[in-house]
């Protein structure tokens, strides 16, 4: 997939610059957005994902300029699964129906079928037993991964996640990574935000750094974590794989 | 299972059926034995008989109290719900005015309301259908507290959810029917039915104005025959009959809630 950002910027009510002209366009698979805390990634993610609209600027995906009104905004959401850091299922579904809710009241599925997708998919990412539980039931993993399930059930052309792992502990946070791996071997194109380096070098062709609202270097995932070109990129990677990964 | 194990709980027992029973019975004979010893002291004698004569005006009353609560129900959820849309108007004048509404009727004692409204703002309006007039006024009352449960169910809903609503594709009004509405229900329900009861309850107060409700039935038979204690424990059994399913049934709700959410 094709993502092109043309001068892209968020300024916040309170006048803080999030993002400042990012000016990029490059091909992917698979994307991880990396970079410290409170730099903009989560903003740009919402960008997207057509939660929130930029202050300025341009986004295209595959050449196809997102119009940031409500009434269009709503269509592409609907071509776009987006997954939250934590707490994105609704509350008062369990997970079938979390699933089924955007299968049948936005994409028009009838009941039986969104039902069989559910149930299906849920099954293969070894969740049929959870089905009919709710999320405060549910363990942080599981819930991630109930929340991906409703995400790439609609069958969108991108899946756009927010530190999915950030929440959990180690080894829940493996069983997330597992279930994204697949996916990406089935041809669904990502974009991550993430403190998952290992993911982010093993698993993710194309890697975006971003600090301070500024997209400071992109590039093939192997070659930024081995050759990074800029000194905030190698001073960045020094700190977080200060312990190895 | 030793003798007082029917007794006492140990930590992590779950209480049985027969611990339940017994133990009920124990508690409610200690609260009646109390009561009643008292009453010897004096050398009060209860005689009920006379309440079967007074059998059709007491249904009547009963009949006038539950359907008092009922219509006044219905109202004040209504009067609730739109106060607490109104609190979060941005319109400020309608925020205020849902506001002020809320302290006013919940700061004062309703037996000042009561007055205050029925001889004033009533007599003004020309609202003299005595049952109206408290039912109007029952429901003011209580639509202020209604207004304050629903107004948390509202704030308790996470900005996640709503940020989720968004992502998958749902319209606003989708999003306030499939997820915020069902949400506040579930939330508020345990809430409200416990302010059923309550109305029941402060229904008793508009005898005050001679609305013709249960408590204001056994005012008139007790000031004929002078039976008062009878006709006041009597009193009390047929608004525990209406208010206990009740906290039964608010007690199960809450049970689920905790359960789902």
């Amino acid at each position: 997939m094709r993502i092109e950002l043309v001068g892209v910027t968020k300024i916040f009510v309170d006048g803080k610059k999030v993002l400042d002209n990012i000016c990029f366009g490059g091909d992917f698979k698979t994307l991880a957005i990396i970079g410290p805390s409170g730099g903009g990634k989560s903003t740009l993610l919402r960008i997207l994902g057509g939660l929130i609209s930029p202050t300025t600027g341009d986004v295209l995906l595959d050449g196809n300029k997102i119009i940031f009104d409500e009434k269009h905004l709503i269509q592409h959401r609907r071509q776009i699964g987006f997954v939250f850091q934590a707490k994105g299922l609704f509350n008062h579904l369990n997970a079938q129906q979390n699933v089924v809710l955007p299968l049948v009241n936005v994409h028009g599925y009838a009941k039986a079928d969104a039902k069989e997708i559910a149930d299906s998919l849920l099954d293969r990412f070894g969740l049929s037993a959870d089905r009919h539980k709710f999320p405060n039931e549910l363990s942080g993993g599981q819930q991630q991964r109930v929340a991906i399930v409703r995400a790439v059930a609609v069958k969108p052309k991108l899946l756009l996640l927010d530190e999915p792992t950030s929440a959990l502990d180690p080894e829940l946070t493996g069983e997330v990574l597992a279930m994204l791996n697949e996916l990406r071997y089935d041809g669904l194109n990502i974009i991550l935000v993430t403190h998952e380096m290992g993911f982010a070098k093993k698993a993710c062709d194309k890697l975006m750094f971003i600090v301070n609202g500024r997209l400071t270097e992109y590039g093939d995932s192997e070659r930024l974590f081995t050759r990074p070109h800029t000194p905030e990129l190698a001073s960045f990677l020094g700190r977080v794989l200060e312990w190895g990964i | 299972m030793a003798l007082h194990r029917v007794f006492i709980k140990g930590t992590n027992d779950k209480v049985t059926l027969l611990q339940k029973f017994l133990n009920i019975v124990i508690a409610v004979a200690i609260f009646l034995l109390f009561f009643f010893f008292s009453a010897k002291r004096l050398n009060i004698n209860f005689d009920f008989s006379f309440l079967w004569t007074f059998r059709y005006r007491l249904i009547k009353g009963f009949a006038t109290t539950v359907e008092l609560s009922l219509v006044s129900l219905i109202l004040s959820l209504l009067l609730g719900f739109l106060s607490a849309m109104a609190n979060n108007s941005r319109i400020l004048a309608v925020s205020y005015f849902s506001k002020v509404y809320v302290q006013f009727f919940r700061g004062t004692p309703m037996i000042m309301q009561i007055y205050l409204f029925f001889y004033i703002v009533g007599t003004a309006w020309g609202v003299d259908n005595r049952f109206l007039a408290g039912v109007l006024i029952l429901s003011l009352f209580e639509g202020a507290y209604i207004a304050e449960i629903i107004r948390g169910g509202i704030d308790s809903i996470e900005p996640t959810q709503l940020e989720a609503a968004k992502a998958v594709g749902l319209e606003a009004r989708q999003t306030l029917r499939l997820i915020v509405l069902p949400q506040i229900i579930k939330r508020t329900l345990p809430a409200l039915a416990g302010q059923f009861a309550s109305i029941i309850k402060d229904s008793s107060l508009l005898s005050l104005i001679s609305v013709i409700e249960l408590t204001q039935t056994i005012r008139e038979i007790s000031a004929s025959n002078f039976a008062i204690f009878e006709s006041y424990i009597f009193l009390g059994l047929l608004y525990l009959s209406l208010t206990f399913p009740i906290s039964l049934y608010t007690r199960y709700l809450e049970g689920k809630f905790s359960y789902e959410n």
